[in-house]
């Protein structure tokens, strides 16, 4: 109460001239004018004697100031009444009184509204919105106010107001503008508007894609991949075109593949055109060295005797911008062809549907994207014939111009002058759905139909479809039977995997809209009926056997012609709403219509192939569409009970199949690399969102780089490590006359220590080396040897892994970890080589028996805290030599630089009081020392900067002997795996560890890693897997 | 099909590792090079699986599966389960059905029938630009299914 009077009267007093003085204590005659000031008109205060009271308590020494009220103990009354009193004097200043005291009258002071005049029992909530609830008195002073108020907040709503009402901005027109512009920077896939009601967005590679669902279904979806279907948009997928002659083709994609890591471009069952096949590709002419990353390949099947072929290559958006130039410079293609002449230059198809002339009507459909409803076929074409030349595209249509990938004044195709082989870049031209589960064959074939003949006698009034064209020529039409003979077995098939693996099946299928069922099903196989027909089951079994027969792969999807005639004349979704309404029973099948026959690939994904348990799981098939259908398509499939995945999905699928995913675990190429960068920076971010002491410190838990993998500096180590023990235990042998070692073995080579300084550490992709590896990682006495008997593998010695090591000295190796007892593994987790007495104890009792890290100090806190110190006391002295002297004198005492700082050599000591692998104490201390040193001796200014709490500065340490154990590896992905049940991880491992480690092991526990999280102390014992 | 969901449930049959060497052999791949060929077995041919129909693995622990066969007998109302063993489980399938009669004091009865299954492998080149296309090859193995049943009383 008191202090809100207060308040009141400093506001009052704000006003008041300067040359009023109230301090005197006793101008008597002035008091008597401030008996009753202080009373505003617009305050309908009461003049209650309480307060007064109040004051008069609380402020006993200004009796005779400002006081307001009437005095009763007459102390403010002087005793000593001056004698005279000057007349002018004496009206000047109470002049200047009285015309303080109107003006502070007449004022209103801070936001006082008209209804605050009335008394608190008489003012009602809504007063304020309509001012018919006050008295009438007041109302015109309330009505100003409102005005005012009203004014003042249509100043501000002002920008808002030039965007239309919301009626405007949602029609048809303005809409798509308005997507449009919202797509210039990361481009929108088909799809994206049903995904962007249900997934999570995220924006990457250019492009808008579902990260993971708003709803949970971690569980469903993988109950969807493992038994029924899980549907992924692919199409942001990139594909690359070539054409040329087969030879020509296949010398130049020779550069850009290696043998040894698995089939290449010209692998004789994909080079047929009935089988995709995926390789890895490398900069061209490096082959084992330099990979870029992987790619999906499909030859189209030869037409008849002609060797002009056509490839697609599909890959990952990261991956586009390292392979493009790579191709342009082995197919030598330089000049760029303006879109136009492509068409003309097409090859025969093998029955050139006869188009509509064909420049102007697609010159703009070659870069610009008509996706979205679009005026009714016949309509559509028309009007483009007789509008010609110009681009006829009002506002109203949809159009993206180039692609999440590329800038829309890129070329697109390039041709070659000396080989004629063309390379265009089809990226968003034909979308890809993946479908993976063991029943994705089954939800095709419901949703699916073979294309409905046309029968040739009915003059068809537009002959700008592609469909009746095609119908007219029987060997088409024979094609089209077979192909729809062979979707048709495969309603009778049980799982997709029965089919081989990759195939291809071309076919051609009605509008799939048409048969949309009204409600949302579930597609299963309906498989007893089919078995009946014997004559079926034999060509199933010959499905099974042999896959797809030659020529069923073949599909008009391949021509570009064809796709843009489908693209151009697809019936709008509201054109198919009025047919069904004009239906005469309401629910049953429409008529197909001349345009709506979609040419599609089918493309079958193999599951997992490589290791023994869990064969093909997540296989499925691929779906490839011309752009434009992807709607279309989309929703009648999601109507047969799929589950839709987002990216998180696919990185989930993969890591199930324990096959690595691109660009994640591919570190040894540049989109990997970038990658790595990007999920560093991402990682960084998040932690320095936390509070600082709720960030874990992952110092104390000896973890020196949680947000990235130094693969290089790990790869170094290792091989100075093994190369340092080769040159001491060659030594030792020689005297010794031990029998042969690894170290002996090496000691010839290890003199060429220094002359590979600057290579790159590699990912061994070699299949011959791998599969001796996963061979060697097994124990030997364990179950399942049986199967891989027939391969003749020398067992693990010495002499065989140096030969393997001498040309992969820094090579990592990909591996699966599953943990033996539980344990949840985690990105960035650490893999350990066990102690021996680890292996001891986990052959004692396996269960309560994995070790723990001892607790790491950290040094750069109290330095963090003594620079916080610094800063705050003098900002700009420079701290470093102090600093650095406190830090020696405390922890340091081996490193003998004056100017390096402890943490990074104190370490050591501390730690290795447990060493890992006896043979490697002694080699440990050395990259210890000599690594870091140009460390921590910056000027003052720079550390402070960089030096965030828990973490480790650059340059890191030796990472390979940081903590108890010695480290092998980082795992890239690691979860619980819900398809073996226990935590599984995907690393990768340095080979030369790798190998030292077998080396040392028993024979019956061979292939034991520890794996310790970053955030853990918990070492856990984890079976190593290499899958070839 | 009587089963309203997911008829590819966790009880599929594994393949069991098989031990018989390939009795017959596809007329195209006689003569195989261990060397110049990958060998991938694919999964056996799966059929529809009613509810009473239990597929023994040697993955899965014994005394779950014969848990799971006792379940459907007493607690899931079912008078007939199907027990069928492929290849190296047709042993324990013997061996679980023998124990569920055994521990219903005679109130079951068994019928065994014997079948050959085929079974597809593929063969991968190693060297897939030359050796040419991927080939398959069929192989037999024995499979049993025996009903497990309550007589009917008559």
């Amino acid at each position: 109460m008191s202090s809100a009077k207060e308040r009141m009267r400093n506001k009052k007093l704000k006003n008041q001239p300067s040359s009023v003085t109230y301090s005197s204590p006793g101008v008597g005659s002035g008091s008597s004018h401030c008996r009753n000031g202080g009373e505003g008109p617009s305050h309908g205060r009461g003049h209650d004697p309480s307060p007064a009271r109040d004051r008069g308590s609380s402020h006993p020494i200004h009796g005779g100031g400002w006081v307001r009220g009437h005095q009763r103990d007459g102390k403010a009354y002087g005793q000593e009444l001056p004698k005279a009193i000057t007349a002018s004097g004496f009206i000047k200043a109470r002049a200047a009184e009285v015309t303080a005291m109107l003006k502070a009258v007449n004022k209103t002071t801070g936001s006082v509204h008209a209804f605050g005049v009335l008394p608190k029992h008489m003012r009602r909530r809504a007063m304020s919105h309509n001012t018919k609830r006050l008295p009438c008195r007041l109302r015109e002073v309330a009505n100003r106010m409102l005005e005012k108020s009203q004014k003042l907040g249509q100043k501000e709503k002002k920008p808002q107001s030039k965007t239309k009402s919301r009626k405007a901005r949602r029609r048809h027109g303005n809409l798509l503008l308005d997507f449009n512009r919202r797509q210039r920077k990361n481009v929108w896939l088909e799809t994206h508007i049903w995904h962007a009601k249900r997934f999570h967005m995220a924006k990457r590679w250019g492009y808008c894609l579902g990260e993971r669902p708003t709803y949970k279904c971690y569980r469903a979806c993988y109950r969807a991949m493992s038994s029924h279907c899980l549907l992924q948009d692919l199409s942001y997928h990139c594909c690359l075109e070539l054409r040329g002659e087969e030879g020509l083709l296949l010398a130049a994609l020779a550069q850009l593949t290696c043998k040894d890591s698995g089939p290449t471009f010209a692998a004789v069952a994909s080079l047929s055109g009935r089988r995709q096949g995926s390789t890895l590709v490398y900069r061209a002419g490096q082959a084992p060295a330099q990979p870029l990353g992987p790619v999906l390949f499909l030859w189209r099947p030869r037409t008849q005797d002609s060797t002009h072929r056509q490839l697609w290559l599909w890959i990952h958006p990261t991956l586009k911008q390292d392979l493009l130039p790579e191709l342009r410079a082995v197919c030598q293609c330089s000049e760029a062809v303006p879109p136009l002449p492509t068409l003309e230059e097409m090859p025969p198809a093998p029955a050139p549907p006869s188009q509509p002339p064909p420049g102007p009507a697609q010159a703009p459909a070659l870069d610009t994207e008509t996706k979205g409803p679009q005026p009714d076929g016949a309509k559509a074409s028309k009007r483009k014939r007789s509008q010609g030349e110009t681009e006829t595209t009002g506002p109203p249509a949809k159009k993206v111009l180039g692609d999440g990938t590329r800038s829309p004044t890129t070329p697109v195709t390039w041709r070659s002058s000396t080989t004629g082989i063309v390379l265009s870049d089809l990226t968003m031209e034909i979308v890809r759905y993946r479908l993976i589960g063991p029943l994705s064959h089954s939800v095709l074939t419901e949703t699916l139909e073979a294309a409905t003949e046309c029968d040739a006698s009915s003059p068809s009034q537009q002959a700008c479809f592609w469909w009746p064209e095609h119908c007219k020529d029987e060997r088409n039409m024979s094609l089209h039977r077979k192909q729809a003979d062979i979707f048709n077995l495969l309603k009778g098939v049980y799982s997709t995997a029965e089919v081989p693996s990759g195939s291809v099946l071309g076919l051609t299928v009605d509008d799939p809209r048409l048969t949309l069922p009204r409600i949302r099903g579930k597609a299963m196989p309906s498989i007893q009926q089919a078995q009946e027909v014997d004559e079926e089951e034999e060509s199933r079994r010959e499905l099974m056997l042999h896959g797809v027969p030659e020529g069923c792969s073949q599909s008009p999807l391949w021509e570009r012609s064809v796709r843009d005639n489908v693209t151009d004349h697809k019936t709008p979704e509201q054109e198919l709403n009025r047919m069904r309404s004009e239906v005469l029973v309401p629910g049953s099948r429409l008529q197909p219509l001349p345009q709506g026959r979609v040419p599609v690939l089918l493309v079958q994904q193999p599951g997992k192939q490589a290791g023994q348990e869990q064969a093909s799981w997540g296989v499925g098939w691929d779906l490839l569409l011309p752009k434009a259908w992807g709607m279309a398509f989309w929703v009648p499939l999601v109507y047969r009970g799929v589950r839709v995945g987002g990216l998180n999905m696919a990185l989930k699928h993969s890591q199930n199949k324990g096959a690595p995913h691109f660009p994640h675990d591919y570190p040894d190429c540049p989109a990997g690399k970038r990658f790595q960068e990007e999920q560093e920076e991402e990682l960084l971010a998040k932690f320095k969102r936390r509070p600082p002491a709720k960030r874990t410190n992952y110092i104390k838990h000896g973890c020196l780089a949680p947000f990235r993998c130094p693969w290089q500096q790990l790869a170094e180590e290792w091989e100075l490590i093994v190369r340092e023990e080769a040159v001491t235990g060659g030594e030792e042998a020689k005297g010794g006359g031990s029998s042969e070692t690894l170290a002996k073995l090496l000691v010839p080579k290890a003199g060429e220590m220094t002359s590979q300084v600057d290579v790159a550490f590699t990912i061994l992709r070699n299949r011959k080396s791998l599969r001796l590896l996963s061979s060697w990682c097994r124990p030997t006495s364990s179950k399942g040897q049986r199967s891989q008997r027939q391969w003749a593998v020398p067992p693990l010695n010495p002499a065989v892994a140096a030969s393997l090591l001498a040309s992969n000295w820094r090579s990592l190796v990909w591996v699966r970890l599953s943990l033996l007892s539980k344990g949840q593994p985690e990105l960035h987790a650490q893999v350990c080589v066990p102690a021996p007495e680890d292996l001891r104890r986990q052959r004692g009792q396996p269960s309560c028996s994995e070790p723990l890290e001892p607790l790491h100090t950290d040094h750069f806190r109290s330095k963090l805290k003594q620079l916080k110190k610094h800063r705050k006391a003098k900002p700009t002295s420079s701290s470093s030599s102090h600093k650095s002297d406190d830090k020696q004198s405390g922890s340091a005492p081996i490193s003998t630089s004056t100017s390096t700082p402890g943490p990074d050599t104190s370490s050591a000591p501390t730690i290795h009081s447990t060493p890992g692998p006896p043979s490697l104490s002694a080699p440990t201390p050395l990259p210890s020392v000599t690594l870091p040193a140009p460390s921590l001796t910056p000027p003052s200014s720079s550390p402070t900067s960089d030096l965030i709490l828990g973490l480790w500065p650059e340059p890191l340490p030796s990472v390979s002997s940081h903590c108890s154990r010695v480290t092998l590896g980082w795992v890239s992905q690691g979860d619980f795996s819900l398809v073996s049940g226990c935590g599984e991880a995907l690393g990768l491992v340095s080979l030369p560890g790798l190998l030292h480690m077998l080396l040392g092991q028993p024979e019956d526990q061979r292939g034991l890693v520890l794996l310790r999280n970053p955030s853990s102390l918990q070492y856990r014992l984890a079976k190593v897997n290499i899958e070839v | 099909m009587t089963e309203p969901r997911s008829p590819v449930s966790a009880s599929i049959p594994q393949p069991p590792p098989v031990v018989v060497p390939p009795p017959s052999t596809d007329g195209a791949a006689v003569e195989m090079d261990p060397v110049e060929y990958t060998l991938r077995k694919r999964l056996p041919r799966k059929l529809p699986k009613r509810r009473n129909d239990v597929y023994v693995n040697m993955k899965t622990d014994f005394r779950a599966q014969l848990a799971r066969c006792q379940k459907l007998l007493e607690g899931g109302g079912h008078r007939e389960i199907c027990v069928h063993g492929l290849g190296l489980a047709i042993n324990r399938a013997i061996n679980i059905a023998l124990q569920l009669q055994a521990s219903s004091q005679g109130a079951l009865q068994l019928a065994a029938n014997t079948s050959t299954v085929e079974l597809v492998d593929d063969l991968e080149p190693e060297d897939p630009d030359e050796a040419g296309e991927p080939m398959t090859r069929t192989r037999n193995n024995s499979a049993i299914h025996i009903k497990v049943f309550y007589p009917d009383p008559q």
